[in-house]
C-alpha cells in the first residue's frame, strides 16, 4: 500500500500562455445527466446537476479527497498533496488564476500589462478586498508575499517559476511593478499559480488568514479541515455554503465507499475504471473534465539504448495509443501525440498522429542494433491512478515489438528518492500546463525535473526566442517548432490525455467540468450550493 | 497475520505409534479439510494449464474495459478477464505459502532441537533470540523488510519464514525436551553416535506429530500472511496473476464488480478453512491413539 | 519472588534488544527521510539543513543512544512528516486503537467464556458441533477476509445500513461516532472470538473429566453450581494465557483491520509512517507494539505462576 500516494504528485500550476483558441469539451464524454454545455466566454458556467433554479444559501459541503497525510500545511505557499492544493485555493487567492476553460482571468488583480520590452509587468489590484481578518488588501501585501515566497533561504513552491523577478515595487495601495531581469513576455502566466496566493504583510501560517471564499475554523494534518464562510467575500453572493469541511482519504475504496454510503457530499478523482458503474447510481453524478495532464514514460536520451533516437521511436511507434486509454482510462482520455500542452496557443496540431506500427518499430530496433529485440527494466510507482496499470499495458503491447520489459514497482517514496531523475526508463506524471512553463520544469538543460536529460541546442534557442517574443503569432510558430523536434526525437512517450473525473451527490450544485487538472471544479466551492432540504 | 499457538498446544504427545494419517484420514472432519483443500489445489495447479483454452484469454492479455461484466466474472482494473487471472493466480500463492512454511519448519525445527539437545546456555541464547524474535511486531517487520527489500517473492517467503521460526521452535523444543530423557537416546550417546545422528534417526521420528501440527498450522497462517501482505500491496510485482494482488488491484470495484475480489478471497477462504480442518484433526489424532476408531 | 524478578529482567532485555533491531532496520529503509518530507521542491540547502537539524550526521551509535535515552524520558522525538513531537502526534491515534482493543475485548471475552462453556457442557451434540465448526471455520479466515466480508454484507450490496470508512471532524474523537465503529469491532471480534472459545472449550472439558468436579458431582452439589463455583474458577487461568495472546496479538495485528477501514488509529499510522520515512514515528509504534506484548505476555506468566504453586518453583515454559 502507498497511502502517499499523491503527497508528491507534480503540482498543477496555472501558469501559461493567453488562450486565443478555445476547445469545447469534448460531446462524446459519458456524463451523468443530460450533457452539460462548455462554459461560454464572460457567462456564468451552466450546471449538470439536478437542483435547479437560484442558488440557495446555507449547508456544509463535506469534500473527500484521497492523498496527503501527517506533512499536510495550510502554508499559503507551499501546497504539496491533493488536499494541501483544496485547502489553499479556498483560503487564499492569486492575482490571476486559471478558468475552468484554461483561460488566464484576473483574480485579486483587475489587469496585468508588460512594457513593451516585457521586462516589467504593471498589476492593478481589485478595490475593496479585506483579509479575513478585516483589514484591507494593499500593495504592501503583494509585496510581502512575493518576497516570502523567494526567500533565498526558504523559497516556496512556486520560486522556480519566478526566477526571472528582481523585485516587486509598491506604486500605492492598488498597483504595483514586477521588475524582472530577463524578458518575460508569459510572466502573468507565472502569476496565475494557486501557490501564490496573496497574504498579508505579517503573515504567519499559524493563522492562516487570506482573502479567499472561506475562513480557517480547525485542522487536523492528514485527517480533515473545516472552514467556514468568509461573510465579507468580495464577490456578490458567494461562497453559497455555510461550511466547508475537506476530509483526508488514504484509498480509493474508502474514498468511494464513504461516497455510496453520503459521508461525504462530493469526491475528487474517482478511478477512471469505475466512472462507468459509479454513475449508474441515479443518487450520484459525475464530472468528467477533459483536461491537459500526462503520465508519460520516460526515456533518457543520454543513457544507452535509449541514447539511440532509434530505439525511442521505436518505443514511441511500439504504443498502442487507443488501447492504452481504454484499458487504463476506460476510454476516458484523448489521446497524445507525444507532446505536452494540449491546450497551448502554439500547440503543433498539424504534426500527423502517431499510431502504432510494430513492423516499423522492429526495422528501427534491427537498425539500432537490436535484430532480435531487446530488454529493459521500467520503474513505476502509483504515483497517480493509473500508472502502474499503463506500465503493464504497455508491457503488453511492447511485447510484440520484440521489446522485453521487466516492470520494478516501488513504493512514491522511493521512486521520488535518490533514483528520481536517474531512471533510465520510468514513469511521471505531469498537471496541465502551457508549453513554456512546461518546458521550463521538465524540458531544458536548466529545468529541475529533466529526467529525460534533453538538452537539445536547437530546441534550448526556440524557447529562450519565445520567450521574449510579445507577438502571439510569431511566439506560437516559435512554440510549434520546438514541438516539433521533441516529436521526432524526444525523450517522452506521451500516449494520452487523462480525464479528471469527479463524484458527487445529486443535490449538490454548481460543479463544473474544469481543464486544469485539478479536481472538483478545480477546487473552486464558492460556486457550489446544496440542493433540497438543507435540515 | 495472528500468532496464536492453541489450541494444538494440547498436541504435544511423544509418542507417536505407526497410522498418524490413518487415523487422521478416519475423521470426517479431515476427510472435508482434505476434500476443501484438494479442490483448491487442483483448481491452483490445473489452473494455468487450462488456459486460454478455457476462458479464450491469457492472464494478461486484454478482454474489454476495466470492470466490465463480459464474461463469466467480469474484467478486472485493466480489463483482463477475472477467471483467467484467477486460474492463473493461485498456484504461486500455494508455492509461496508452502516455501515459508517449509523454511520456518526447517528454521524453527533446527534450533528447537538444538536448543533441547544442547540444552545449557545455547539454550538459553536459543530462546531468549526467539523471545525477542517473539516480541518484534510480525507486521512492523514484514513491513520494515519488505520496504527495504522490494516487493518479491523471494523477499515474502524469507519474511514469513522467518516470522514462523520463533513459534516452531519453541514447540520442537518442549517435544524435544521430553524425547531425549527417554532411553533409547541415552543409549545412541553411549555407542557414541553422532549428535547429528541422533537428532535425524532417533529424535526427529519421535516428535513428527507435534510437527506435523505445526507444519499445519504453519500452513494455513502463511496463506493469509501472503495473501494479507498482498492486500496491503506489499506482495508481487505486477502484471503477475496472484490471488492477493487481485484482491489489492479490485478492492476498489467491491461494490460494482466484486467478483475480481470474491473469487480469489472465497479460494483463500475455502483453502485456509481446509488446512485447518486437516491440522484439527491432525492434533487429535496425534494426541490421541484412539481417534476415529468409533466413527 | 526472584523468579517474577528474573522475568521482569528478562523483558527489558528482550526489549532493548527489540529496539536495537528496529533501529538498525529503520536504518536501511531505502530513500532519505530529509528528502521523504520535502519531497520535490526540496533544494540542496534546505536538504543539508533538515538532516543536520534531524542529527542525520551523526554517528549511528550516538543516534541510537540518543534516541534511547529519549525514550525512557518519554522523548519519542521530532516527527519528520508533521514536523511536531511524535508523543503528541501519537496519543490521539493510541486512544483510538485502544477504544477499538477495548470495545472487541469486552464483546469477545464474554462471548468466548460462554460459547466454549456452552459448548463443553454440550460436547458431542449438535449446539457443540455447530460451535465448534464455526469457530474454526472463523479461525482459519485472514482478517481482511472477514473484513470484505462485512462490508459486502452490512455496507454496500445486502444491507447498506453500516457505514464502512471511519471519520470524525477534526477534534473530535471517533467514539462520539458509535456507529463507525461497528463493523471494524465486530472484524477484531471475530477474529478473536473463535480462538478464545475454543480454548476455553478444551479447558472446561479436562476440568470437568478432572477429579474434583466428579467428586462435587457425587457429593450431590447441584450441576450449576459445580459448573459455576469449581469448573469455571479453574477453566479461567489457563485461557489467561491465550487471551494475553490474543490481546498482544490485536495491538500489532489491527493494522489490516484499520487500514480497510480507514481507522485513525496506531495501525495506520505505521502503514504511513513507513511509506513517509518517518523514522521517528516508525521506531515509536514499533517499540510501543513489542513493549505491550512483551507486559502482556509477562503479565499472564505471573497469573500462571501465582495461580500454579508448581510453577513457582521454576521449570520449564
Amino acid at each position: 500500500m502507498e497511502p502517499a500516494t499523491s503527497s508528491r504528485q507534480r503540482l498543477p500550476d496555472t501558469s501559461a500562455l493567453q488562450l486565443t483558441r478555445r476547445r469545447l469539451l469534448g460531446t462524446g464524454l459519458a456524463l451523468g445527466l443530460g450533457g452539460f454545455l462548455a462554459a461560454c466566454s464572460g457567462g456564468q458556467p451552466n450546471v449538470l446537476a439536478s437542483p435547479e433554479g437560484p442558488p440557495q444559501s446555507g449547508g456544509t459541503l463535506r469534500v473527500g479527497l484521497s492523498g496527503g497525510g501527517a506533512a499536510d500545511s495550510l502554508d499559503a505557499h507551499s501546497p504539496v498533496s491533493t488536499t494541501d492544493i483544496a485547502r489553499v485555493v479556498n483560503l487564499y487567492e492569486s492575482l490571476l488564476y486559471r478558468d475552468e476553460n484554461y483561460e488566464l482571468q484576473p483574480l485579486l488583480a483587475v489587469s496585468a500589462t508588460p512594457s513593451d520590452d516585457a521586462l516589467v509587468w504593471t498589476v492593478d489590484l481589485r478595490k475593496g478586498v479585506t483579509f479575513h481578518d478585516g483589514r484591507p488588501l494593499t500593495g504592501r501585501d503583494v509585496a510581502a508575499t512575493f518576497k516570502r515566497i523567494t526567500d533565498p533561504d526558504d523559497p516556496k513552491t512556486g520560486a522556480s517559476s519566478l526566477s526571472v523577478l528582481d523585485e516587486v515595487a509598491v506604486i500605492n495601495d492598488h498597483r504595483v511593478e514586477f521588475r524582472l531581469n530577463t524578458a518575460a513576455a508569459t510572466f502573468d502566466d507565472s502569476l496565475g499559480q494557486y501557490a501564490l496566493g496573496i497574504v498579508p504583510e505579517d503573515y504567519d501560517p499559524a493563522t492562516p488568514v487570506g482573502t479567499g471564499p472561506f475562513k480557517y475554523q480547525s485542522f487536523t494534518p492528514g485527517r480533515s479541515s473545516l472552514f467556514v464562510r468568509n461573510e465579507n467575500y468580495w464577490r456578490d453572493n458567494e461562497p453559497y455554503l455555510d461550511e466547508l469541511a475537506i476530509l483526508n482519504f488514504d484509498d480509493d475504496d474508502a474514498l468511494i465507499n464513504a461516497l455510496l454510503s453520503t459521508q461525504v457530499d462530493a469526491v475528487g478523482q474517482i478511478p477512471l475504471a469505475l466512472l462507468e458503474v459509479i454513475d449508474a447510481d441515479p443518487r450520484i453524478s459525475i464530472l468528467n473534465s477533459e483536461t491537459g495532464m500526462w503520465m508519460p514514460f520516460t526515456m533518457r536520451v543520454d543513457k544507452p539504448p535509449f541514447d539511440d533516437n532509434r530505439v525511442r521511436q521505436a518505443f514511441r511507434l511500439a504504443v498502442d495509443r487507443e488501447q492504452m486509454i481504454e484499458q487504463v482510462l476506460s476510454g476516458n482520455g484523448s489521446i497524445g501525440n507525444d507532446l505536452y500542452s494540449p491546450f497551448d496557443p502554439g500547440y503543433a496540431s498539424k504534426l500527423p498522429q502517431r499510431v502504432q506500427d510494430i513492423a516499423r518499430a522492429k526495422e528501427l530496433l534491427a537498425e539500432a542494433g537490436y535484430p532480435d529485440g531487446l530488454s529493459v527494466e521500467l520503474v513505476t510507482a502509483p504515483i497517480q491512478a493509473g500508472a502502474v496499470e499503463a506500465a503493464q499495458v504497455f508491457a503488453q503491447q511492447a511485447a510484440a515489438a520484440g521489446i522485453n520489459v521487466k516492470i520494478r514497482r516501488v513504493d512514491t517514496t522511493t521512486f521520488f528518492g535518490d533514483g528520481y531523475l536517474q531512471w533510465d526508463f520510468a514513469q511521471d506524471f505531469w498537471y496541465t500546463r502551457n508549453f513554456l512553463p512546461q518546458v521550463n520544469n521538465s524540458s531544458l538543460p536548466t529545468a529541475p525535473y529533466n529526467e529525460t536529460h534533453w538538452d537539445h541546442p536547437e530546441f534550448n534557442e526556440l524557447v529562450a526566442q519565445a520567450k521574449g517574443t510579445l507577438d502571439p503569432d510569431k511566439r506560437n510558430e516559435l512554440i510549434a517548432a520546438a514541438q516539433e523536434i521533441e516529436y521526432n526525437e524526444g525523450g517522452y512517450i506521451i500516449w494520452g490525455h487523462p480525464n479528471q473525473a469527479d463524484a458527487y451527490q445529486q443535490y449538490v450544485a454548481g460543479l463544473v467540468p474544469n481543464r486544469t487538472g485539478l479536481a472538483l471544479s478545480g477546487f473552486e466551492f464558492r460556486r457550489v450550493w446544496l440542493g433540497g432540504d438543507l435540515s | 497475520m495472528s500468532v496464536i499457538d492453541s489450541p494444538q498446544d494440547i498436541a504435544r504427545e511423544v509418542e507417536t505409534p505407526p497410522g498418524l494419517l490413518r487415523r487422521l484420514v478416519r475423521q470426517r472432519q479431515a476427510k472435508i479439510g482434505i476434500a476443501l483443500t484438494g479442490v483448491v489445489v487442483l483448481l491452483a495447479v490445473l489452473g494455468p494449464l487450462l488456459l486460454p483454452w478455457a476462458t479464450g484469454y491469457t492472464s494478461t492479455q486484454f478482454a474489454g474495459r476495466p470492470f466490465q461484466a463480459d464474461g463469466l466474472f467480469g474484467t478486472d482494473n485493466l480489463g483482463r478477464d477475472v477467471l483467467s487471472r484467477f486460474l492463473d493466480g493461485g498456484l504461486r500463492l500455494l508455492i509461496y505459502a508452502a516455501l515459508a512454511t517449509l523454511l520456518g519448519m526447517v528454521l524453527g525445527g533446527l534450533t528447537g532441537m538444538v536448543a533441547a539437545y544442547q540444552g545449557g546456555w545455547v539454550d538459553s541464547i536459543i530462546m531468549r533470540a526467539n523471545d525477542v524474535m517473539l516480541a518484534l511486531p510480525q507486521l512492523v517487520f514484514a513491513l520494515l523488510a519488505i520496504t527495504v527489500l522490494g516487493p518479491q517473492g523471494w523477499v515474502l517467503v524469507v519474511v514469513i519464514g522467518i516470522t514462523h521460526a520463533p513459534r516452531i521452535a519453541r514447540v520442537t523444543r518442549s517435544a524435544t525436551v521430553e524425547v531425549i530423557t527417554e532411553d533409547f537416546i541415552r543409549a545412541a550417546e553411549m555407542y557414541a553416535v553422532p549428535k547429528w545422528k541422533i537428532l535425524v534417526k532417533d529424535v526427529l521420528p519421535n516428535i513428527t506429530g507435534p510437527l506435523m501440527v505445526e507444519l499445519g498450522l504453519r500452513m494455513t497462517y502463511s496463506i493469509g500472511a501472503v495473501a494479507s501482505l498482498s492486500f496491503l500491496g506489499l506482495g508481487m510485482q505486477p502484471p503477475t496473476a496472484d490471488w492477493g494482488l487481485m484482491i489489492n488491484e479490485n478492492r476498489i470495484a467491491l461494490v460494482v464488480q466484486p467478483w475480481g475480489v470474491i473469487l480469489p478471497v472465497l479460494a483463500i477462504a475455502v483453502l485456509t478453512v481446509g488446512t485447518n480442518l486437516i491440522t484439527d484433526s491432525l492434533a487429535r489424532a496425534s494426541a490421541n491413539v484412539n481417534v476415529g476408531a468409533t466413527k | 519472588m526472584p523468579i517474577i524478578l528474573r522475568r521482569l529482567a528478562t523483558s527489558v532485555l528482550i526489549l532493548l534488544a527489540v529496539s536495537v533491531l528496529v533501529f538498525v532496520a529503520t536504518l536501511l529503509l531505502p530513500g532519505d527521510p530529509a528528502q521523504a518530507i520535502l519531497g520535490q521542491q526540496a533544494t540542496p540547502e534546505r536538504l543539508a539543513a533538515l538532516r543536520e537539524q534531524m542529527n542525520l550526521n551523526d554517528p549511528v551509535l550516538q543516534r541510537y543512544f540518543s534516541w534511547l535515552g529519549g525514550l525512557f524520558v518519554g522523548d519519542l522525538g521530532i516527527s519528520a512528516a508533521s514536523g511536531g513531537p511524535v508523543s503528541a502526534l501519537l496519543g490521539e491515534r493510541i486512544g483510538a486503537s485502544l477504544v477499538l482493543l477495548v470495545a472487541a475485548s469486552l464483546i469477545s471475552l464474554p462471548v468466548g467464556f460462554l460459547v466454549g462453556t456452552y459448548s463443553a457442557l454440550r460436547r458431542g451434540r449438535t449446539g457443540d458441533h455447530v460451535t465448534t465448526g464455526v469457530s474454526l471455520v472463523l479461525a482459519a479466515l485472514p482478517e481482511f477476509v472477514i473484513g470484505i466480508a462485512l462490508i459486502t454484507l452490512f455496507s454496500t450490496t445486502v444491507f447498506p445500513i453500516l457505514p464502512s470508512v471511519t471519520m470524525a471532524p477534526p477534534g473530535e474523537a471517533v467514539w462520539n461516532y458509535p456507529l463507525q465503529l461497528v463493523l471494524p469491532t465486530l472484524t477484531l471480534v471475530l477474529v478473536v472470538t473463535p480462538y478464545i472459545t475454543r480454548m476455553m472449550r478444551a479447558t472446561m472439558l479436562e476440568v470437568l473429566d478432572s477429579g474434583y468436579v466428579e467428586m462435587a458431582r457425587l457429593k450431590g452439589v447441584p450441576e450449576r453450581q459445580v459448573i459455576l463455583r469449581h469448573a469455571l474458577p479453574h477453566a479461567l487461568s489457563p485461557v489467561a494465557q491465550v487471551v494475553a495472546i490474543q490481546l498482544a496479538w490485536m495491538a500489532g495485528g489491527v493494522v489490516v483491520v484499520e487500514f480497510l477501514f480507514r481507522y485513525p488509529g496506531i495501525g495506520q499510522a505505521l502503514v504511513d509512517a513507513v511509506a513517509n520515512r518517518d523514522v521517528q514515528v516508525v521506531q515509536a509504534l514499533s517499540i510501543l507494539i513489542a513493549a505491550v506484548y512483551i507486559m502482556v505476555n509477562l503479565l499472564a506468566d505471573m497469573v500462571g505462576i501465582l495461580t500454579n504453586p508448581k510453577l513457582r518453583t521454576g521449570g520449564t515454559r
